[in-house]
């Protein structure tokens, strides 16, 4: 066996190459995990992890330099100095936004699994079933039976808190003891839930990947709220945390950082990928290795790229586009829509810890039979706090007494967002810009996908609905907020190789294999044939960990 | 390098320009990366900040020194349209005091700074918009260096590097902030 040659091979370290690697190396397969960034090694690595906040130079802000530096990224919350070396460099790694979208990537080892939101729900027939009943985009060829296993074993390792709600629409997962409401977010929440007895409307509190109760080499979340600095306590689901030390402990993993993959090496005889083709990032000196199976968790956007850019000369789109659909239906969660205002009383209470979650409201609209005049719906995501400092009193504007209110605590203020559905539109897409080229002289993406009618007439009720329910719930001089519909900023890139029950408009089948190359298997955002309105991330760690187990069988009957 | 410069730099070295002897405002004494501003502007810029969080029974912003804090935002957080407004709006800042009180800012004891700063805070005044935001710049930049000093979050209120529990209801005592949040 050449040292080339392996039982299988991941492309991607984030998420869901995090969870291919595990489940594949545990079944025995000496696998190879291709990341196209640099190591980051958990704890040590974490360099900013332990600082306090007036130990950051600018106190966690942004410099001109870095603005200029990162003309994406700037676009919102993720540039800041606290975590920069998490984030691609922009200049390295162009892409072309035939329109606006905003994708921020994170290039090294762990991907975004070590940046990400956490916010972690499953998923409901009513999702599954939403493309079939509107006849949109392609049905999915799995349901809710399909996946509802995978869930239960994901939840588990992964370890997700959460309050088992009796959501009709949101199933209760395999949860750890919930993160528990504040004071104010209990009272709130508590006059929501009568208010809206009646209307299956419900607030909860947020199901996230941190733990609440220690697990093998983890410790439980200790509140402090610096997740996207990495954590030391490994407290909440990452590759670096979670996944990779279970997957080196079998003995059966290699990692290699620096390894773009430029494409899948397909054999035309055999109808099968036999390997990939590996640039590396710091040699530019270019390998082959080789597998029985291919995992491609990339995320959606670059999944597709390493798929368009394989098996050319068969296909000049690239494997798995004889459907037509590979790079297209890219979706995301439109958001940046909702409402605030504040809350009087409680001037005597405070809470004490940085909880890294919030209040979650599943989604109520077009459900149960009620039509709006857009189709499927959106959830909110927030919570209540406390103002940090005085209330501004025009005469104690300055001077001492201004300076001792400034150590007082502020009003209670509650706010939350949507995060919308955004339909697959064949048209919304990426493609290879073969005049652009990266630092290695690749091809870069053309990204062309925007929001259409029905997500903005969608975020006119999330931004009323907001409103109303706050106001409902007792919350005062509530404001609503938008902002432009963006796709991208949601960072839940979806779709660009779906699943599907036919091969003439998906990319990918039932198992997640590359219809035209059985033992290729996508199962990162890029394999979404819809978006639902839930966090994706949960759903990514479910199919992934199906797909594995399915790709071993096959392997075992001889069947790839 | 020049002797003017060499003597410039080695002040800087030695602790601080503020150890200079008085200049001429076409003598830069303090070098930014994107400008240079003069003593007696690094002495209007600490003052005012002092004005703002002054020492009481606990530290003033002078004590903390904000006024570096401040410098370094301007300096490299500040976009250059914003850094001229800035300049400009520092340049203009003299005829207050000297409006109404006929003396430069340096000049004017505690009660009369704070009424130039207190009419900065009154909505109909009719400063210039670099004027404006010369002041606006200063004093949020100051209260924020302040809530984000160690000492504040330490000393005024209490942040834990790893609280480790999440108290849903805690009291608030003897009106202080318990616990930043951030």
């Amino acid at each position: 066996m050449s040292t080339n040659t392996y039982d299988a091979i991941v492309i991607g370290s984030g998420i869901s190459g995090g969870w291919a690697a595990k489940e594949l190396t545990q079944k025995g397969l000496k696998t190879i995990m291709l990341e196209r960034g640099r190591n980051i090694e958990h704890v040590k690595d974490y360099v900013n992890a332990n600082k306090a906040p007036w130990e950051f130079e600018h106190r966690g802000g942004r410099t001109q330099k870095m603005i200029h530096d990162y003309p994406v990224l700037k676009r919102d919350y993720p540039l800041n100095e606290t975590n920069l070396d998490y984030w691609v460099d922009e200049k390295e790694s162009p892409y072309v936004e035939v329109k606006r979208f905003d994708w921020f990537r994170g290039y090294h080892v762990g991907g975004r699994s070590l940046m990400w939101g956490r916010q972690s729900y499953r998923w409901h027939d009513t999702d599954f079933e939403a493309n079939l009943k509107d006849g949109i985009g392609t049905d999915w060829p799995i349901r809710y039976k399909d996946l509802e296993q995978w869930y239960t074993y994901v939840e588990g390792f992964a370890g997700i808190s959460g309050n088992k709600d009796n959501v009709p629409i949101l199933p209760n997962g395999n949860f750890m003891p919930p993160m528990e409401m504040n004071c104010v977010e209990k009272d709130v929440a508590e006059r929501f839930n009568k208010f809206y007895k009646e209307h299956n409307r419900y607030m909860i509190i947020g199901r996230t990947a941190n733990i609440t109760k220690p697990l093998p080499g983890r410790t439980n979340c200790q509140y402090r709220n610096k997740c996207w600095l990495g954590c030391p306590f490994g407290a909440y689901f990452s590759t670096q945390s979670s996944t990779l030390p279970a997957a080196v402990a079998t003995g059966n993993l290699t990692v290699r950082p620096w390894s773009i993959v430029t494409k899948i090496l397909y054999d035309k005889d055999t109808k099968k990928a036999k390997g990939v083709e590996v640039l590396d990032a710091e040699t530019n000196k270019t390998y082959e290795y080789y597998a029985k199976i291919v995992f491609v968790n990339a995320s959606a956007l670059n999944s597709a790229w390493v798929l368009m850019n394989s098996a050319t000369d068969i296909w000049p789109d690239g494997l798995g586009s004889s459907s037509g659909e590979l790079g297209h239906n890219l979706m995301d969660h439109h958001l940046g829509v909702g409402a605030g205002g504040v809350i009087e009383g409680y001037e005597d209470k405070y809470y004490f810890g940085r909880r890294a979650n919030g209040i979650y409201i599943p989604r109520f609209r077009n459900l149960n039979g009620e039509k709006r005049d857009y189709i499927r719906g959106f959830g909110y995501q927030g919570g209540g706090g406390r103002d940090e400092w005085g209330r501004s009193i025009p005469e104690m504007s300055i001077g001492g007494a201004f300076k001792d209110a400034l150590s007082e605590p502020g009003q209670w203020t509650f706010g939350m967002g949507g995060f919308g559905e955004t339909l697959p539109y064949h048209e919304n897409r990426a493609y290879l810009d073969k005049d652009k080229k990266d630092k290695w002289g690749l091809p870069v993406l053309a990204i062309d996908a925007t929001c259409k009618d029905n997500e903005l007439k969608m975020r006119i009720d999330m931004a009323n609905d907001a409103k109303e329910m706050l106001e409902a719930a007792g919350v005062k001089n509530v404001h609503t907020f938008t902002s432009e519909p963006v796709l991208g900023r949601g960072i839940h890139e979806m779709g660009t190789a779906r699943m599907g029950r036919d091969p003439k408009t998906s990319v990918l089948n039932e198992w997640n294999q590359v219809w035209d190359a059985k033992n290729v298997f996508v199962t990162d955002g890029a394999a979404m044939a819809s978006t639902a309105c839930q966090n994706p991330s949960l759903t990514y760690m479910a199919l992934t960990a199906r797909a594995a187990n399915h790709a071993v069988e096959e392997l075992k009957k001889g069947n790839i | 390098m020049d002797r003017r410069t060499a003597i410039q730099n080695l002040a800087l070295v030695i602790g601080g320009a503020v150890l200079l002897p008085r200049c001429s405002k076409s003598n830069p004494s303090a070098h930014f990366k994107h400008f240079d501003i003069t003593f007696d502007q690094q002495t209007l810029i600490t003052d005012i900040a002092e004005v703002i969080i002054p020492k009481t029974n606990t530290p003033g912003a002078t004590d903390l020194n904000l006024y570096g804090f401040v410098m370094k935002m301007v300096d490299e957080c500040t976009k250059k349209k914003d850094q001229e407004a800035f300049l400009k709006g520092m340049a203009e800042f003299e005829d207050v005091p000297k409006k109404m009180f006929s003396k430069p800012f340096a000049e004017c004891n505690k009660k009369e700074k704070e009424d130039v700063l207190k009419s900065f805070e009154k909505k109909d005044n009719s400063y210039s918009k670099e004027l404006q935001a010369f002041y606006q710049t200063v004093k949020g930049l100051t209260v924020f260096g302040y809530t984000e000093s160690k000492y504040f979050m330490t000393k005024e209120i209490v942040y834990e590097l790893v609280p480790g529990r999440y108290n849903a209801w805690y009291p608030v005592k003897n009106g202080k902030a318990v616990a930043k949040n951030g």
